[in-house]
């Protein structure tokens, strides 16, 4: 639950006017608040949330299995597993497709994933030249990870 | 020598000097208001910025000149050296130090406040010329406000006056090196003269010419490329003149005190210009301090408060002055 701070008393005249003085004066000895952005970088806090990246495992595999919750999870519906079911029913994703663009990086997706496999980056350069890169593929033509692939190659 | 050479050496270092003084300023107006707003003003070209200055000039040379559609063109040319010239002339009359001063007759405070209220007039023409609204109202608005500031500004400016008994800027200088500073005697002339100064100079708590968020640029609107780049050279060389006045009237002008004149020799021109621009600095630290008077605050402001309190100090002043000069005399 939210309290409200108490207002600041308000100043009488003059006193304001000799207040906002002070304040201005205080602030030529500040330390600046802006970032001399090309140059220097915004560190980022630990939990911002922007594009979304995919997870790997310690071997460089992926972790998704191509279980489609994220695309079901999307409001935007910027994602787009295209996946091809086998007869002994592993998968294999021609494409994760990521409409990054149209992201508003609620982090849903990454909620919603039962096994860890996505997650909000912090690549928050997301305006490019190139109309190509608005839109991306995440993966292209691996296979899903999962329980049933492991079992089919144990049997 | 040629007396027409001599006159034109002067007037090319008043030039000099103006010139100087509107690249020190833009510098300096960049820097002192990005650190009082926690921001850093230009850091890219140069050290420090520094270039920043040269990019504009070549920017406000290299634009394009344009005239709206149905403007009055001549007027509408001739409008930026309406402001530009008189805040030129104005130098003429600014004591540097004890030798170094253009031109120097007896009434000079009575010219340079006349030159000083010139520039008004080019401001309402360049807004009328410009036939734009943002410009119309800029400059309906810098009239009004000259009507408004003018009178308790030239009252403010009396006190001094009667204290040293001469009009020339020189000896007003010369009369606070022998006595006091006038500050001390003229303290809420010198309060209201500030304020006025910052009303000449239409800078932030009432710059009702060109606020920025309301009118674009206000009567400058239309302008472009050189003709833009006069006014703003005007708009500072304005600054420096009030606060050369202010520091000649209230503050001792080049002199220290307990230090003579010839002891000052050049350094006096130092100590003259170090004086200006810590005042044009409070100038600076004003406008990025308080927010914009309302229009009829601002006549509020003028013909309510200012006027009749220099009326009533100016009546009052000038009686303890006689009661003075009366127990004197009479002792």
């Amino acid at each position: 639950m939210m309290t409200q701070a108490p207002p600041r008393p308000q100043s009488k005249w003059p006193f304001g006017l000799f207040r906002a003085a002070r304040i201005a004066a205080k602030n030529l000895f500040r330390h600046n608040v802006v970032i001399q952005y090309p140059k220097e970088r915004y560190n980022q806090p630990k939990r911002s949330r922007w594009a979304v990246e995919q997870i790997f495992a310690d071997d460089g595999s992926i972790k998704c299995t191509a279980c489609k919750i994220c695309e079901q999870s999307c409001p935007d519906h910027c994602i787009e597993i295209d996946v091809e079911t086998r007869q002994d029913k592993t998968k294999f994703i021609h494409s994760w497709h990521y409409e990054r663009a149209a992201c508003m990086m609620c982090g849903l997706c990454v909620e919603a994933c039962p096994f860890g496999a996505i997650r909000m980056g912090h690549d928050y350069e997301l305006a490019h030249r190139e109309p190509g890169l608005k839109s991306i593929d995440l993966l292209t033509e691996v296979e899903a990870a999962g329980a049933r692939k492991k079992e089919a190659e144990d049997a | 020598m040629n007396p027409w050479l001599v006159a034109l050496l002067r007037a090319l270092l008043i030039l000099l000097v103006m010139l100087l003084n509107g690249a020190m300023a833009i510098y300096m107006l960049r820097k002192v208001l990005g650190h009082a707003h926690l921001r850093l003003g230009p850091t890219e070209l140069g050290p420090a910025g520094l270039a920043q200055l040269l990019a504009d000039i070549v920017k406000l040379l290299v634009k394009e000149d344009r005239h709206p559609n149905r403007s009055d063109r001549w007027l509408y040319i001739i409008a930026p050296f309406i402001v530009f010239v008189p805040s030129f002339m104005t130098f003429a009359f600014i004591p540097f130090s004890n030798k170094l001063v253009a031109a120097n007759p007896d009434l000079s405070l009575l010219m340079m406040l006349a030159f000083m209220s010139i520039p008004p007039l080019g401001i309402f023409a360049a807004g009328w010329a410009s036939r734009s609204k943002f410009a119309t109202i800029g400059a309906v608005r810098a009239v009004g406000g000259m009507i408004t500031y003018e009178i308790p500004l030239l009252l403010s400016a009396l006190p001094p006056v009667m204290l040293a008994g001469s009009m020339n800027l020189q000896a007003i200088v010369v009369s606070q090196s022998t006595s006091i500073w006038y500050v001390l005697p003229c303290l809420p002339s010198f309060i209201m003269f500030l304020i006025c100064a910052q009303m000449e100079t239409s800078q932030t708590p009432f710059d009702m010419t060109e606020a920025d968020q309301e009118l674009v640029a206000g009567f400058a609107t239309e302008y472009s490329a050189m003709r833009f780049g006069f006014m703003y050279l005007a708009e500072f060389a304005e600054n420096f003149v009030m606060a050369a006045l202010a520091v000649t009237l209230f503050l001792g002008g080049w002199t220290l005190p307990g230090i003579s004149a010839a002891a000052l020799g050049p350094f006096a021109v130092l100590v003259f210009v170090a004086k200006c621009y810590i005042l044009i600095f409070l100038f600076m630290m004003i406008r990025g301090t308080y927010s914009r008077y309302r229009v009829d605050h601002y006549m509020e402001v003028g013909w309510k408060r200012l006027l009749p309190i220099s009326v009533v100090w100016i009546m009052v002043f000038a009686a303890a002055l006689r009661v003075i000069a009366m127990l004197k005399g009479g002792a």
